[in-house]
């Protein structure tokens, strides 16, 4: 009797539920085809020691919470610059060993975010840096594969286009943590002319604003992890909306300190290189349609959500490209994820099962 | 490795069943082969290394079995726990429904308690006040008869003049106890209906509880997804044709990365 009962209960006959993932060096964001969309902080902790365990009653710690109590924790950013911190190779150290881990346990908690059934199959599309080695695709492919019945893996900027049906002669940019990623379009799946890829984005952003609030405000003392909740909530470049006056201590005490100019000037670094991104995949683009492509122009990724970015890089494109549009997409933290989630769903049957 | 072997003979024993002989010659059998447990582990053992044997060599072979034997272990214990804390919620499930049972069976006994209270409060009052009535006025009737056997004054006047002062008497007493007995009375229907309010919020808090504990339950078994069946591309979809193309292209490079092609 219990026998026949595991079986029916392990049976995936009650439906399929996709999954789109986009595994990004700040946070992993997830859209299932049950209506969930989750984010967390690409971050996982691990107890220092027997008490630590004990007190916080977890094997594991994830996101906001695994922040929160870091001092208890041994944390890791298993994400640098857009990718495993993984090479795969067989000299690999315990720190690589343990980032290694650290993503298998992410990628685990991002599809247990989903609320899967037990009783469905699971097919899951993740979003991964075009840039990412073979290697670092593996670890993410056998990683994923403990939690789904197949996967697959999908360059990041397409998925986001995908997402919007917008297939044809578009530029993505995808401004993430650790890179920028921009991205051609032309119908056919983007190859390595039809990308480029830089290392200013949001983490540069954070460490810049650090670097000016160290030499403007005396004394206040900060954290990484402040000067990131600081941008996140006052980011801008151009006109400011808002005087930004933000409390930091010094020497112990809560001390006001307008940052206005400072989160302008560190936000500001992004528009240079982006820039040059579109300069150079606009020129080299077939003539005819450089101007269509120059006025679809996407912004995505948790890092074009600085207010004024999109009207900044227009204004920039219309000086040194004649003109250009810039949109901004709608859920820059899930335009990766609803994407690949589409990917997902469009995926013929058969496809899926040979990857099974 | 001798640790191994004992979590392997558990998991023989969990997965096998017990029954008697008697069954066994119900059922028709006459003989049975008996296969040692010790033997079915060494079998299992020899069946992995032989598998192993064939796919892999030296020290390649023994990692895997290490490792293999390491996983085996862990999934083991990660089986126990969830069993564990299925039990568990289980019986703090059965333990709040029975609390909410025991509450809802005591909260209808004191219901019960006030009504019959309340009604026999009003009933007592009202056949007390008749027996102490046709009490008095047998009294006050024997004394107005004992008083005119030897007076000239009317007996039904002395008899009335009596009983009206008696009255008097009697209805100023009456008014005080009865005021003394509806004070105890209120405060046994205002300690009935604390104690009714209390069961309730009791009730309420106990209901919550359980609901929580299902909601725990639930948490294990997700949220189904909108789709009963693999659904692929809609050919109403105005791109079909290339997105067609870009799906194969997608599954050739995932075809060819997890080495399937």
């Amino acid at each position: 009797m219990s026998d026949t009962k595991t079986t029916e209960e392990t049976k995936k006959d009650h439906g399929v539920l996709y999954i789109g993932m986009d595994l990004g060096t700040s946070r992993t964001s997830v859209s299932a085809s049950n209506g969930v969309r989750e984010t967390v902080y690409s971050m996982v902790g691990y107890p220092k020691d027997v008490v630590s365990m004990k007190l916080l009653k977890k094997d594991v710690l994830f996101g906001k919470e695994a922040l929160e109590k870091r001092l208890s924790l041994k944390l890791y950013k298993p994400l640098e610059k857009g990718v495993l911190k993984y090479t795969g190779d067989a000299t690999m150290d315990a720190e690589a060993k343990a980032n290694l881990k650290a993503a298998q346990d992410l990628i685990g908690e991002a599809i247990r975010m989903a609320k899967p059934r037990k009783d469905e199959l699971i097919y899951c599309v993740i979003g991964a840096p075009a840039e990412a080695s073979v290697k670092n695709r593996e670890a993410i492919i056998e990683a994923a594969r403990a939690h789904v019945d197949s996967v697959m893996l999908c360059s990041e900027p397409f998925s986001v286009a995908y997402g919007l049906d917008w297939l044809e002669d578009v530029l993505v940019i995808d401004i993430g943590a650790g890179t920028t990623d921009l991205c051609r379009m032309h119908g056919t799946m983007p190859e390595e002319a039809d990308q480029v890829m830089f290392e200013i984005a949001g983490d540069a952003v954070d460490a810049e604003l650090a670097r000016q609030i160290e030499k403007t405000c005396p004394g206040a003392q900060f954290t990484i992890h402040m000067v990131k909740d600081v941008k996140e909530r006052y980011g801008f470049v151009g006109d400011a909306p808002e005087r930004c006056i933000v409390d930091l201590p010094v020497n112990g005490k809560p001390t006001p300190f307008d940052l206005t100019d400072q989160i302008r000037s560190a936000c500001s670094i992004l528009i240079e290189p982006i820039l040059e991104g579109i300069h150079k995949l606009i020129a080299s683009f077939d003539p005819q349609f450089q101007t269509k492509l120059k006025n679809r122009v996407l912004l995505a990724g948790g890092g074009s959500m600085v207010k004024g970015l999109d009207s900044a890089v227009e204004k920039a494109m219309k000086e040194r490209l004649g003109g250009g549009k810039v949109i901004r997409i709608e859920e820059p933290i899930y335009g990766g994820a609803n994407g690949a989630l589409k990917i997902a769903h469009d995926m013929p049957a058969d496809f899926w099962e040979q990857l099974k | 490795m001798s640790g191994f072997k004992e979590t392997l003979k558990d998991a023989v024993r969990q997965m096998s069943f017990r029954t008697s002989l008697d069954t066994l010659k119900k059922k028709g059998v006459q003989q049975v082969n008996v296969l040692g447990i010790d033997r079915i582990i060494a079998l299992i053992e020899a069946a992995v290394h032989r598998s192993l044997k064939s796919h892999l060599v030296g020290v390649e072979r023994e990692a895997v079995a290490d490792a293999t034997k390491a996983e085996f272990l862990r999934l083991l214990r990660t089986n126990e726990d969830l069993q564990r804390q299925k039990t568990e919620v289980e019986r703090q499930k059965e333990r709040v429904e029975d609390e909410v049972d025991s509450l809802r069976r005591e909260l209808f006994v004191q219901q019960h308690a006030l009504e019959l209270k309340l009604e026999q409060g009003s009933l007592s009052t009202a056949n007390r006040y008749e027996g102490e009535n046709a009490e008095i006025a047998k009294k006050v009737g024997e004394v107005i008869r004992s008083l005119a056997g030897g007076g000239n004054l009317p007996i039904s006047i002395a008899e009335e003049k009596v009983m009206e002062l008696v009255m008097n008497v009697i209805d100023g007493e009456r008014k005080a106890a009865d005021e003394a007995r509806r004070a105890l009375h209120d405060r046994e229907v205002d300690n009935l209906q604390r104690r009714i309010k209390k069961l309730s919020s009791t009730l309420e808090q106990t209901e919550g509880r359980l609901q929580a504990v299902a909601a725990m339950k639930n948490i294990d078994s997700g949220i189904s997804s909108l789709y009963r069946e693999v659904q692929g591309l809609s050919l109403a979809d105005a791109q079909s044709g290339k997105k067609k193309e870009l799906m194969a292209e997608i599954f050739k490079a995932n075809l060819k990365l997890q080495k399937k092609g």
